[in-house]
Order: C-alpha cells, then structure tokens, then sequence
C-alpha cells in the first residue's frame, strides 16, 4: 500500500488527525522556544552538518581509530554489514553468557534489523523499555515516531492496553497511574535481566566511548543491572572528538522535544568491574547510500525526530503511513536507498515546503533529496501509464507556444462548458473537496493582445 | 532597465485579473515592462513530479523568451524558485545564467529592486496572509518560524504600506497550505486536510480576504472555501497592491 | 564459534572497504569558535531557572546546613545512600563490590557532582561519585550536591573540564527521570529517580 492510500486511511477520523497534528505541532513549538534562547543557533546548527560532513568523508579512519580506543578500554567490538550479521552477532553473546532474558532501551537500528522478533524465535524474552516503546510492543505494532514511539496512541488506548497485558485498573487513562504502574512492571524486568541493549546516539573516535541519551533512565536501569551490555549503531554514529559532544548535546533534545537536554546522558568508556561491554557496528546499505553523492547527507541524521514533528503532511498522515522504521521526511529520503520499489511513494509523500531542512539539526537539505529521489524513481521505477502520459506529454506542449495556446484554450472551453457531472466525477481528484477556479471568458494572452491592439 | 514580465500557464489561463494586475502595477510604477509572447511554462509541474528531463523544451523556451531582459518578474513564488533552482538541468550558458541571476518573485523586485514598498495602495480590509512555502524558505522572501534571527516580511512591508489594510495575525504563520503541484490530486486526502486547517487558521484570526503571493496555492484554498461556501475572499497580492479606493 | 569469528572479520574488512571506495574527498573538520556562544548572564540565576524547568529542585544553602535540609525534604526516607562525605545521613554502606539488585529499595541516594551546566541544569555525576553505577538510577529519590563556584556557561566548557578525566563512566543528570510517552503528558518519575534536589553549597 502507498503512503497516500495508508494517509486517507488515517484521515477517516478527523477528530485523532486534530489531535495528532496538536500533539506534534506543540512538540515543534516547544522545539522553536527552546532552540532559539540560545546564542548562536544556527551556527551550532553549521557546525553540527560541517563535522559530520567531515565523519562521513573520514569514516573508515575512525572507525579504526575508535575501534582500537574502545578495545583498550576492554570493549569488545564487533563488525556487521547486514541486519542477519547483526542479529547473529548479537545472538552469538546471548548464547555465551546463556541469557534468557533481555532488556533493550530504545534502538532505531535493532528495529531495522529486527533484532526482536529474531531473539523471540530463539526464545528470548526481549522487553523493551523506553515506555512508549513498551506501549507499541504490547500493542504489536512498529513505532510511529523515532522519539515518541507511541504518539499515535490515545492516552485511553494505553490504559486498555496496560489492563489487558499488566492487570492495571480502569483509569480513564490517568498518565500519572499508567506510568507507576509500568514502572513496576518494568523495574521487575530490569532486575531479572541478563544482558542489556541499547543503541548508541553518539561514538566518539577519539576516545573509544559512547553516549546514550534518554529521559526515563531505562538505559542505564537495564545496563547497570545487567551483567552484560551491548551496544548498536551504525557507522554513521562516529563523532571525531570527544569535545563535539558538546555541539550534538546541544542540538539533540532542544531539536527532539525541545528540552535543553535529556535528563540522562550517559558516557559509557568502560566496563564496570566484572561485567562486559560489547559494541556491534553496522553497515546493512549505509555504505551504499554513502555512494550516492546527491543522497549522502542524509547520514548526517542524529535521530531528533524535528522533521517528523514539523511535517504537515507526517502530522497528518501518521508514522505508520510511511512503512519504514524511520517515518517522515528523513525516511522518506533514507527508505529509497534500501528499497527503492517498495518506498517509491514517499518523496511523493511532501510539498517540499523545506520546512523539515529548516529544523534540521544537521541541515539535512531533505526537502531537495525528496525532489532529487522523485527524478531517480520516475526512471527506475515502472509509473502509472496515466500520470506518465499526461505529464510526458505536457512536457512536449510546453515547449511549443503553438501547442499550448491551443491546449490552454480547449481546457478552458471544456471547463467553461462540460456539464458539473463531467468534471466532479470521480476520476477528478481535485474537485472531491475543491471546487475548479471559475472560468473567466479570455486568458491573460488574448486580454493583452486586445489592450494592445485598442492602445 | 528592461524587464520581461512572465506570467505562469496557470495565471494565465485561469487567473487573467493577477496578471493584468501585475503588468498594471508595474506600469503604474513606471517600469519600462515588456510581455513577451510565447510563454508557456517554467516546467516545475514536471520537475515536482520527477520528470525533470521530460521538461527541458519548457526550459529551454522560457530562457529563449526572457534572455533579452535585464530583469524577470512574475506573480508566483513557486515558479521563480524552479527557474533560480532547478534550471541547472540546462547547460549553464551565459544566457541561462543570466535568466536565473535576474528572475524575481513581484514582491521582491519591488522591495528590493525598485526600493518600494508604499505604492499608494488603499484596501480596508482585514487580511490574512497565507505565506506560500517557496516564496518563503525558498527564495527568503521572509523569515522562518523554524530558523532563528530577525523578524522580516517582504510582503507584509508592502501590505503594511496599503491604505486602510489590517493584517491579521496567523496562530500558525508559515505552515503549508498543502497544495504542492500533482501532490494536490495524488495526495487528496492529506492535500485537502491541510488546506481546511490552512482556511480555519484565517477564519479563526478573523481575517476577510486571504491573499499571497502565489496563486497556486491560493487556487487550493479557495477552491475549498468556495466548496464549503466559508465568507473568505481570496486575491493574490497583485491585486491588493494594485488597489485603490 | 569460529564460523562466527570469521564472519565478523569479514564484516569489518567488507565495511572499510566499502566505505574507501564510497566516501568523497576528505572535508575539513571545522573548528568550534565557542566565543559565538559567549552569553553575558548570571550562570547561576540561569542554572537555578533550569534546574526548576527539568523538573528539580535546588536548594542554595550552608555546608553545615545539608542533613537538616535533607531531613526536611525527604523525612520519610530510612534506607538511605550516601557517597559524600559532606553528609551523615547514609543508612546504608556500599562499596565497589555492592551487587547493584541489592540498591533496589533504596528510598534515598545522595551523591556529589563534579560541576553543573548553566545552560541545561546538568550535572556531570561519574562512576566515582556513585560508587555504584546504578545508584542514582535506582534510587528512589536523589540529592546531588553540587559546590556552587563550580557552574559554567555551556556544554563547550563542560567538555574542557572533564577531558583530563579517568575515563569509565559518566553521565550528564538534567532533572528527575520522566517521561512524555502518554499523549505528550510530562510525567515525572519513570525508570529512574522519582525526584532530584540539588543543593548548592
């Protein structure tokens, strides 16, 4: 299904489109207030593209360098090049330390993978424990947003939820209720757990270490409890020094949700005594995009989630309508890349207003990557006959003045002078909700020939 | 200084009292404004869709008619964008260049060009002005609510200026309208919404007359409000700029 | 096992490779003008202010003052944590060896920072202060005590200041734990600590 059929679906109920829109529309304002108390913004946000530009055009070295720093400091490090390579890597130091139970702070990157459903075939119980991601795995469902995983939820859907899957009592949907009850739930997990994992925000090249922000503390709850922590990230997650830490740190939360930072930014260096650290460092088509020079700086994205809140179209259409684990605008210039058939809707899914590219934290020029995919898919990929013929053929009108003096006029008259039935039928997209603009008897053109001619 | 007035296929055909508007005011400014014939098209229609190739002979075109002039001026935002930004499919010749270099959305030319911004216009109305996307973060003819800096308004400059105008302030000030090209039709359901929420934002704010810089996204919203029969008037600034008592 | 070794070699050699072969010419790395963010303010005012807007409270008061303030605030508290020698209220004795399943129902932690940020009400909290890495995860409340020369401007300074550092573990504390997941509604109190006061002394 493409994003437009999956949109109309979720713009049955009007009244949760409203709600969404608000939810995120305050999410950005919040963002706005937050962003712009601070001196030197928007040199911040320069500062934040141009390192990693620069990560991006030295990548493999520090790799290597934060590689041989992490193993000095006891860290294990592991290579992937695909999501099977990650999973069975991940799996492999589960079966080493015999565990059965596994807590996962929050992970864009073993969602990509499918880390879960993986390790749940192999009987490991897999909890994740950022709530809102708890809420949509109670719920069976992908995340709808990369930092408020279950935004698309009414508050009274959670406590439904949580009475079925926790045993919680009617609350009406009391947020304050829903939260103890699941920080119970949780911190009984967090103390039976073997290994924790968690994905990494930031790699520091220089120094082999690596931060985890989060807000709730699920992090460093599962970690620290936890014999063993293994870590995830791509390789686009290298910072070169430790000292950008202080540029990103800045940037994330203010661009996320509009805090000045999250509560807990965590820098993980070394193992504490007696317990292992893993780092597993992922490809899966991050190499590739890496390739492609007009689309290579969406590797630039920290995962803020800024785009998504302010999309027009993403505020309305919802997370699940984009079928990818990142949504929005910056999935809809990364998914292509991976799949460019199944994703070929989402750059369709935009106005290109470039209001995403203006929030960037990393200015991320999404809205002309969006134009540039559409260019790339319309000759890859098979278009619908309709909307190839008439737009190859307007392109073949608009060269010649002849043929489009005569064209403009046709469509004028039949607009002028079919009947209502005709034109507001079903094919005509347009004239479900709008009406077409009232024909005037002379276009611009002849109004002027005439002026002239009287003049 | 010569300037070649282009009018959009779409304004043309459709909108014939925003071009006359325009060509009038210029005149009325003493520009010395041409109308060159044979205008079709800046390709953007075929651009936003992805058939960016398919649309060169457009391109092509519209240098050829406008390579004479020291400047171009045109009342949409929208397409003066796709002519400085997505014109390098072209071999950047001289001439192509020179078209990109000198293309100006209206509000602009007269802001910055002509150094104008009274132009003796009166309209007592209460107006809302629907800040179109490419006009805005495109070719910065204002400030972003997203983007951190001083506060300006190439339109509102001008709309400050005319007599007896009240602009009225938008809950949202930059959101887009939702039209965006073929995405108005292969996104309808989206496409409309947006539009709708655009349309309240202004009855909301009690505005009387919404207007804009670029009609495309003016013939969106007022093909709503003319289907929902909402008391909105909808008129591209051209013609408020163009107004007298 | 050594099927999987192997595989991951191959990962690593198959990635590097790859990225030779994709990257572009190597950019510059900029360098960070902090003067751009140079902001004449009261630090501690602003500190103060961001603290309370993360959902914390700070209290500025005497060294000497510090148990009875505690007692005040947290009067319920009996299992209580304490890895600073500023206070005498600990009830509870841990060491590096404390397995961190036993600080599951401690009602109190109260830990020294190393210095806050001004910008963000954060608080640089390392393994070395805690002791035990999940303490002020764990507990159910936390005091952190902070000496109030030690503020500085933005996260720049911060990073000059702990770059010298033993690097093991540390982390930047904004506030008690909280979440938004439920329809957006702040809720204070998730997996970690429940509340945080900071007292500056």
């Amino acid at each position: 299904m493409n994003h437009a059929t999956k949109a109309k679906e979720f713009n049955k109920d009007e009244s949760k489109v409203n709600w969404h829109d608000k939810a995120l529309w305050y999410v950005r304002e919040k963002r706005d207030k937050s962003a712009h108390s601070i001196q030197g913004w928007e040199y911040l946000r320069e500062l934040g593209s141009a390192i990693k530009a620069n990560v991006l055009s030295n990548l493999d070295e520090y790799l290597v360098e934060f590689e041989s720093n992490a193993q000095k400091n006891g860290i294990h490090v592991h290579w992937a090049s695909n999501a099977e390579e990650h999973n069975n890597i991940v799996n492999s130091i589960l079966e080493k330390h015999n565990a059965k139970r596994v807590v996962k702070s929050k992970s864009m990157l073993t969602e990509e993978c499918h880390l879960n459903p993986f390790l749940e075939k192999k009987g490991i119980e897999v909890i994740d424990t950022d709530l809102g991601e708890r809420i949509v795995q109670l719920a069976e469902e992908p995340p709808s947003h990369i930092v408020l995983p279950a935004i698309h939820k009414t508050k009274e859907q959670v406590d439904e939820l949580f009475q079925e899957h926790l045993g919680t009592k009617p609350s009406q949907g009391n947020p304050e209720y829903l939260v103890s009850e699941a920080r119970k739930h949780l911190r009984d997990k967090f103390l039976k757990a073997d290994v924790a994992i968690t994905g990494v925000n930031f790699a520091v090249a220089d120094t082999g270490g690596f931060v985890v922000c989060t807000n709730e503390g699920n992090a460093d709850m599962g970690v620290h409890l936890s014999k063993v922590h293994i870590a995830c990230m791509g390789i686009e997650k290298i910072i070169p020094k430790e000292k950008h830490l202080g540029v990103f740190l800045r940037l994330l939360a203010r661009s996320a949700t509009g805090q000045p930072i999250t509560t807990y930014s965590s820098h993980f260096n070394k193992p504490e005594e007696g317990k292992e650290m893993h780092i597993v460092i992922v490809d899966n088509g991050r190499t590739e995009q890496l390739s492609r020079e007009d689309f290579r700086a969406s590797l630039h994205c920290i995962r803020c989630g800024a785009c998504m809140n302010t999309c027009p179209i993403y505020r309305r259409s919802g997370g699940h309508s984009y079928d990818y684990t990142i949504p929005g605008p910056i999935g809809s210039i990364l998914s292509p890349g991976k799949d460019l058939k199944k994703h070929s809707s989402l750059p369709f899914a935009s106005t290109l207003c470039g209001s995403c590219s203006n929030v960037c934290p990393v200015k991320i020029n999404i809205h002309e990557q969006l134009y540039k995919w559409r260019q790339v898919i319309v000759k890859e990929e098979k278009q619908p006959v309709v909307k190839k013929s008439i737009l190859k053929v307007a392109g073949i009108i608009l060269a010649k003045p002849s043929l489009y003096g005569f064209a403009g006029k046709s469509a004028r008259f039949a607009l002028k002078h079919l009947p209502k039935f005709m034109i507001y039928n079903k094919l005509n997209a347009w004239g479900k909700a709008r009406d077409l603009p009232e024909i005037k008897n002379e276009n611009f053109d002849e109004w002027y020939k005439k002026r002239n001619k009287n003049g | 200084m010569k300037v070649g007035l282009f009018i959009p296929c779409y304004v043309n055909q459709l909108y014939p009292q925003v071009a006359i508007a325009t060509l009038e005011l210029l005149e009325k400014l003493n520009v010395d404004v041409y109308y060159p014939q044979g205008q079709t098209c800046c390709g953007q229609p075929l651009g936003n869709s992805g058939y960016e190739d398919d649309s060169k002979g457009a391109c092509k075109l519209f240098v050829e008619n406008f390579k004479q002039y020291d400047y171009i001026v045109g009342p949409s935002g929208s397409c003066i964008y796709h002519i400085k930004h997505h014109f390098d499919i072209l071999e950047q010749t001289p001439e192509v260049q020179k078209v990109r270099n000198n293309a100006y959305e209206l509000c602009e030319f007269l802001v910055k060009v002509l150094g104008k911004t009274d132009l003796g216009a009166s309209f007592p109305h209460k107006v809302g002005l629907h800040k179109s996307c490419h006009g805005l973060r495109g070719l910065k003819l204002g400030s972003c609510s997203e983007v951190k800096g001083e506060h300006y308004s190439t339109e509102e400059d001008l709309l400050n200026k005319v007599k007896g105008l009240e602009l009225m302030s938008l809950n949202r000030k930059d959101e887009c309208c939702g039209f965006g090209g073929t995405f108005a039709v292969f996104e309808e359901a989206i496409s409309t919404k947006m539009g709708k929420d655009r349309v309240q934002d202004h009855l909301d704010s009690d505005v009387e007359v919404l207007t804009g810089a670029d009609h495309s996204c003016l013939m969106h919203l007022e093909g709503l409000i003319n289907r929902n029969k909402q008391p909105l008037k909808v008129m591209h600034i051209a013609e408020i700029l163009n107004s007298s008592l | 096992m050594n099927g999987t070794k192997n595989e991951i070699k191959m990962g690593r050699e198959a990635i590097l490779q790859s990225i030779k072969e994709n990257k572009p010419d190597l950019l510059p790395m900029p360098t960070v003008n902090v003067e751009a963010f140079a902001e004449d303010l009261n630090i501690l005012e602003v500190f103060k202010n961001n603290i309370a807007l993360v959902g914390g409270n700070i209290k500025q008061i005497e060294k000497k003052a510090i148990d009875t303030e505690v007692k005040t605030i947290y009067s319920k508290a009996k299992r209580i944590v304490s890895t600073s020698s500023k206070t005498a209220l600990g009830t509870v004795k841990i060491s590096i060896d404390t397995d961190p399943h036993e600080l599951e129902d401690i009602d109190l932690a109260i830990v020294e920072g190393e210095f806050g940020v001004s910008e963000n009400g954060a608080i640089w909290v390392t393994a070395e202060n805690s002791i035990v890495r999940a303490l002020p995860f764990i507990t159910n409340d936390l005091v952190i005590i902070l000496e109030k020369d030690k503020l500085y401007l933005h996260m720049h300074q911060a990073y000059d200041i702990i770059s010298q550092r033993n690097r093991s573990f540390g982390v930047f504390i904004s506030g008690p734990s909280k979440t938004a997941d439920i329809e957006q509604c702040l809720v204070v109190g998730a997996h970690g600590a429940m509340s945080l006061t900071v007292l500056l002394v």
